[in-house]
């Protein structure tokens, strides 16, 4: 199976057995007692050190859209594609795409974050993933 | 602010979907500026350029048009807040005593900007990056379908909202989107979709354009009226971004509704005025659920009356409080460093009562209100004195 490696480093871990789930990497303050995502230099709050951690796998819906407008960075017209904010439980709030169609989601439905192959390489087969949520 | 401020002189380069050259879409509006102040580049002791796309010092070399007078020159960028900001510091310029005349221009060409590919380092691909996934037209989106599970708001408000501002622009000439008949809101929701619930017609115009404004001190500005009322800036406010519930972080962003507010407050604060006091105002009205959610956010209703605003016509000529006059984002259009510059212009002219067919009558007062990458609030007060 081909190697899923993240875009950039630091936002997210995909492990390499798929059984497991992927996670984000965020910051936790424990002077606010607030998580972060993407992590944080310092608690943006306190101004404190934090921690980094693994956020969960998954959230709920927050509002979502379908957009007919090609996707950043490119002028190639596209069939639409969805996009949400979804909670997790830590507190934290992540705008990404969302698998599915018009009618398939609900505010309030459970999503789970997944990964999101964004360039395949051509020679080794690697792809190189950012992130979404499918509904559970 | 230190000393009193003033706006002497404001011009434009017609907003357009044209690829026009942006060295004379700076140089146009410029002129036009130095014009109607009546004066000459080498008064202006300080020059803010507001720009988004364009290479290094692309501005400073479009200035070598206006003269070669040794003015430090500035490149000032913000998001869609670079040209409010450019104004900022032109005001501030002028309130702290750094010159008694300040000068911004805003240019852009929307469709110029480059894609967020990240630059990767020697020998590693050119990817993506993580941090800019998502079109504005998505989270604006969002923002409205939470708006609309949270208080009922239908889609043809937005619709209403959008064919309001369309209507407004018919009569400016600087605007990009000039309708040749009455726009109505059924033709804003059988437009194609972009990001549900929002219809191109309901999405901000993107383009190139221009725009320009000069301040000054109170003797240059009595020097300078030519029998026009005085425009005086009462407050000039920013504030970036709070922690907030549900605070993202990551890539650009609708921006913490509270922005708006607290950014608000401090302008009406400093300017010894209220909401009632006002009498038209200009905001970030990419998309109309900005527009909805800023007569609230500004004071203008309580939270969650922004629909009935809409219903009874009260953000249009002869409404209580008009919005975006000139069609704002969504009509006059956005090229991105000249947008907040633009208001700017508007406002300028409807306290001079020189708006014509699209003028507030009897405007005293207006709030001018810009966002930059949801991160950055920016709102100004002028007032014909």
């Amino acid at each position: 199976m081909a190697k899923m490696v993240p875009l950039e480093e630091g936002y997210m871990v995909i492990p390499e057995n798929p059984e497991l789930p992927c996670r984000l990497i965020g910051s936790y303050s424990k002077a606010a007692n607030k998580t972060y995502f993407p992590i944080r230099k310092l608690c943006p709050v306190t101004s404190e050190p934090v921690e980094t951690v693994e956020l969960s796998p998954i959230g709920e819906l927050y509002s979502w859209s379908f957009i007919m407008m090609p996707k950043m960075g490119s002028r190639e017209k596209v069939a639409g594609y969805g996009v949400g904010q979804v909670d997790l439980p830590e507190g934290v709030r992540i705008q990404a795409p969302i698998d599915g169609k018009m009618g398939d989601w609900k505010i309030g439905m459970k999503m789970r974050l997944v990964p999101n192959v964004v360039v395949t390489d051509s020679e080794d087969g690697t792809q190189y993933c950012g992130f979404k949520f499918t509904p559970v | 602010m230190n000393r009193d401020v003033y706006v002497i002189g404001v011009g434009m380069h017609r907003f357009s979907k044209d690829h026009i050259p942006k060295r004379d879409l700076y140089f146009t509006a410029g002129m036009d500026a130095l014009g109607d102040a009546g004066i000459k580049f080498r008064d202006v002791g300080a020059l803010y350029n507001g720009y988004i796309g364009g290479g290094m010092t692309e501005g400073i070399g479009f200035a070598k048009d206006l003269g070669l007078t040794g003015v430090p020159v500035t490149h000032v960028e913000n998001a869609s807040a670079t040209g409010s900001s450019a104004f900022r510091e032109a005001v501030w310029a002028v309130s702290g005593g750094q010159t008694d005349v300040a000068m911004a221009i805003g240019y852009d060409d929307m469709r110029l900007m480059g894609n967020p590919m990240s630059q990767p380092p020697k020998g590693k691909k050119r990817l993506p990056s993580m941090e800019n996934i998502m079109l504005p037209a998505g989270f604006f989106a969002m923002w409205a379908q939470r708006r609309m599970h949270e208080n009922g708001t239908t889609v043809e408000t937005f619709a209403k909202i959008a064919a309001k501002n369309w209507n407004h622009a018919r009569h400016n000439p600087m605007a990009q989107r000039r309708a040749d008949h009455e726009v109505t809101v059924e033709e804003v929701l059988a437009a194609d979709m972009v990001a549900y619930p929002h219809t191109a017609m309901m999405a901000c115009a993107s383009g190139a354009g221009a725009a320009s404004a000069i301040v000054a001190t109170e003797a240059w500005a009595k020097k300078h009226a030519n029998g026009r009322p005085m425009i005086k800036v009462l407050a000039s406010q920013s504030q970036s971004e709070h922690y907030g519930d549900g605070h993202i972080f990551m890539g650009a962003v609708v921006g913490p509704a509270y922005s708006t507010e607290l950014t608000g407050q401090l302008a009406y604060k400093e300017a010894g005025l209220g909401p009632k006091d006002i009498d038209f105002v200009h905001v970030h009205d990419a998309f109309p659920i900005e527009e909805l959610m800023y007569y609230e956010l500004l004071g203008f209703c309580g939270a969650g009356e922004g629909d009935r605003m809409v219903a009874d016509g009260e953000t249009t000529f002869g409404g209580r409080i008009p919005f975006s006059p000139d069609g704002g984002l969504i009509a006059r259009g956005h090229p991105g460093g000249p947008t907040g510059l633009a208001q700017v212009w508007d406002a300028t002219r409807q306290l001079r009562g020189q708006q014509d067919k699209f003028q507030v009558e009897g405007a005293r007062t207006g709030l001018v209100h810009m966002m930059g990458a949801g991160s950055i609030c920016i709102v100004h007060i002028l007032q014909r004195v």
